[in-house]
């Protein structure tokens, strides 16, 4: 057990130096403040939680944070349906189906419009605007709402 | 059916029954003629009772028990024969082709004669055992007669058995009943449709007067293995009564003296005659007929619309089924012994109920008896059948079976979400999630994205 632990815990120590360096590549570009505080900080844990996050805040889109505030808010919901679930049993299950799925689907149609609207993959998307994904995304999304309305009856 | 089939044979016969269920027309099987007188009083009765009496020899060339194919006679009587068989008219073939068309038969034996072969072998085709030697009869050293048999203690005094539990009781007499030189009868125990009605005492056994040897060495039935009256009753519910001693029903045993021997030399008359006339109207079925008069089913709320022929899943059936009973001239409610009911079995291929029914006097006929009970119809849709199953020791069998469908739910049939309180946290989710999905797609409208952001990340 011991030595497995010890590589465990190396393999851990080697993705996380790995894994700063490459945080820091993108960030190298930034103002030297966060770079700077970040590159002293690597080896403290919040630190460097505290530096991605400040990346995120102050790389992402505002269109890409939003979409990320709903995909959050919908594993929430999701995640409180489920615990219903479990702690008060599963019947009716088809109402179940359908509020958990109702999370589920529009987790997974959400995904993608970040996908497809993310600049960082535009290179991808060439031929795909914006408003077209977009409405790809309402579309999908009612008939989703649609399905999960009728099938909880 | 087969009543009405019988019934119209013998409205062909010209024969009006009179007491017994199935008609009045009797034969009774006597070699000799004299031996007519011994049995005077029984005769009496049964005429007296309305029956249609027609003695024969078993010698009678002309003697058949068929006409057209079908029973000529209601009920026959078998008198033990003095000559070694039964004869080509009344051959075992034939007593049960009788029996198969739903006629009774009493077969009294003696134990006078030696048993004829042809009864042995009928015997055993219903299970019943009768001494391999033919000739034997049943002693008892402690419920003998002491006037008539104070040496041979060959005439057994049998007072009547206490009733069981959930079984009726037809036979019980006052006193005691005196059989005779009675052959003992051992009842197979794999058929349920046998049944004993008179047992030997604990203190009884079957010998062979014949045998020289002192003593009896090992012998063919003891105690209350020994039936000396017993009853087969056919899947068709045509009744043969075994009688062990034809003697029981002679006047000279009709208010006989008796003495039994013991510390109260109990003395007094014996109660054949009223033995008698009980068993020949069991054997001849003018008690324990049972017939089923109407059978309803419905649903519990709706009992306007009688018997439909579908049900949904998980609906509140009501179900009733009157029965009457054949009383000698009439009929009245049937009500089963105590410590019986009669059973519902609602099943597709097994049951998926068994439900003991309630007895209340029908409303609607003053001749019977309703049984009935409320129940919900499984969780299981396919052909489902209402059965009621009867068949109980000296009661004629009731079977009866009404097939409905039982179908599952139609779609706007199951109840709606919201009536489901369990179901409101997910319909909540559904709703949460739309209407932050609304909120999303507003704000997404709203905000138009930000073009100074933009080159940092279009860079890369």
């Amino acid at each position: 057990m011991a030595p497995k632990k010890n590589a465990a815990a190396g393999a851990n120590s080697q993705s996380t130096s790995s894994s700063t360096p490459a945080t820091n590549t993108p960030v190298s570009n930034k103002p030297s403040s966060t770079s700077t505080a970040s590159r002293n900080a690597s080896t403290n844990p919040q630190d460097i939680a505290t530096g991605i996050w400040e990346n995120y805040v102050n790389n992402t889109p505002q269109r890409v944070k939003l979409i990320d505030t709903f995909m959050l808010f919908l594993v929430i919901v999701g995640g409180l349906q489920f615990l219903y679930c479990i702690l008060a049993g599963n019947y009716p299950f088809n109402a179940f189906l359908s509020g958990f799925s109702a999370t589920v689907g529009q987790f997974v149609l959400t995904a993608s419009l970040r996908i497809q609207t993310n600049s960082a993959n535009a290179a991808d998307f060439k031929q795909l605007s914006h408003e077209r994904a977009f409405a790809d995304f309402v579309f999908g999304s009612m008939i989703l709402h649609f399905f999960c309305v009728n099938f909880i009856n | 059916m087969r009543f009405t089939l019988l019934g119209l044979l013998l409205g062909f016969l010209g024969i009006v029954s009179a007491l017994s269920a199935t008609g009045s027309s009797l034969l009774v099987i006597i070699e000799e003629e004299a031996d007519k007188s011994k049995y005077s009083q029984f005769w009496a009765d049964l005429q007296g009772r309305g029956y249609e009496i027609t003695y024969r020899s078993p010698k009678d060339t002309n003697l058949s028990l068929f006409l057209h194919g079908e029973p000529a006679y209601s009920h026959l009587l078998l008198l033990p024969p003095k000559s070694k068989g039964l004869g080509p008219n009344l051959t075992p073939n034939l007593l049960v082709d009788f029996i198969n068309g739903g006629s009774n038969i009493l077969l009294a034996l003696s134990a006078e004669q030696a048993v004829p072969t042809a009864i042995n072998s009928l015997l055993l085709e219903l299970d019943i055992n009768l001494p391999s030697d033919r000739t034997s009869l049943v002693v008892d050293h402690l419920a003998y007669d002491l006037t008539s048999s104070a040496e041979k203690h060959d005439v057994l005094l049998i007072p009547s058995a206490e009733p069981k539990k959930g079984v009726v009781d037809f036979f019980s007499v006052d006193g005691l009943v005196a059989f005779p030189r009675a052959v003992g009868q051992v009842l197979g125990n794999a058929s349920p449709m046998l049944s004993s009605i008179v047992k030997a005492g604990a203190s009884a056994y079957i010998y062979n007067p014949k045998e020289e040897t002192e003593g009896v060495e090992d012998p063919f039935a003891t105690g209350s293995q020994i039936n000396i009256v017993s009853a087969f009753q056919a899947r068709n519910s045509a009744r043969f009564t075994v009688l062990g001693s034809s003697e029981a029903l002679q006047d000279t045993w009709f208010d006989a003296k008796v003495r039994l021997p013991g510390t109260d030399y109990k003395a007094g008359k014996t109660s054949n005659k009223e033995f008698a006339q009980r068993l020949s109207e069991w054997a001849f079925k003018e008690i324990g007929v049972l017939r089923v008069e109407q059978v309803q089913h419905s649903l519990d709320e709706d009992t306007k619309d009688i018997n439909p022929k579908i049900y949904r899943v998980k609906n509140d059936v009501r179900y009733s089924i009157e029965i009457s009973e054949w009383d000698v001239d009439q009929w009245i409610p049937f009500n089963p012994p105590t410590g019986d009911a009669v059973q519902l079995e609602f099943s597709m291929l097994s049951p998926f109920h068994r439900l003991s029914l309630n007895s209340s006097p029908s409303t609607t006929n003053k001749d019977a008896t309703a049984f009935s009970t409320t129940f919900r119809t499984p969780d299981q849709h396919g052909i489902f059948n209402f059965y009621v199953e009867y068949r109980r020791p000296f009661f004629t069998a009731i079977e009866d079976k009404q097939t409905v469908t039982v179908r599952h739910f139609a779609h706007d049939e199951f109840p709606r979400s919201y009536e489901i309180s369990a179901a409101w946290p997910w319909i909540s989710g559904i709703w949460v999630t739309i209407g932050g999905w609304l909120a999303f797609v507003a704000i997404w409208l709203y905000s138009k994205p930000t073009r100074d952001n933009k080159p940092a990340s279009a860079k890369k």
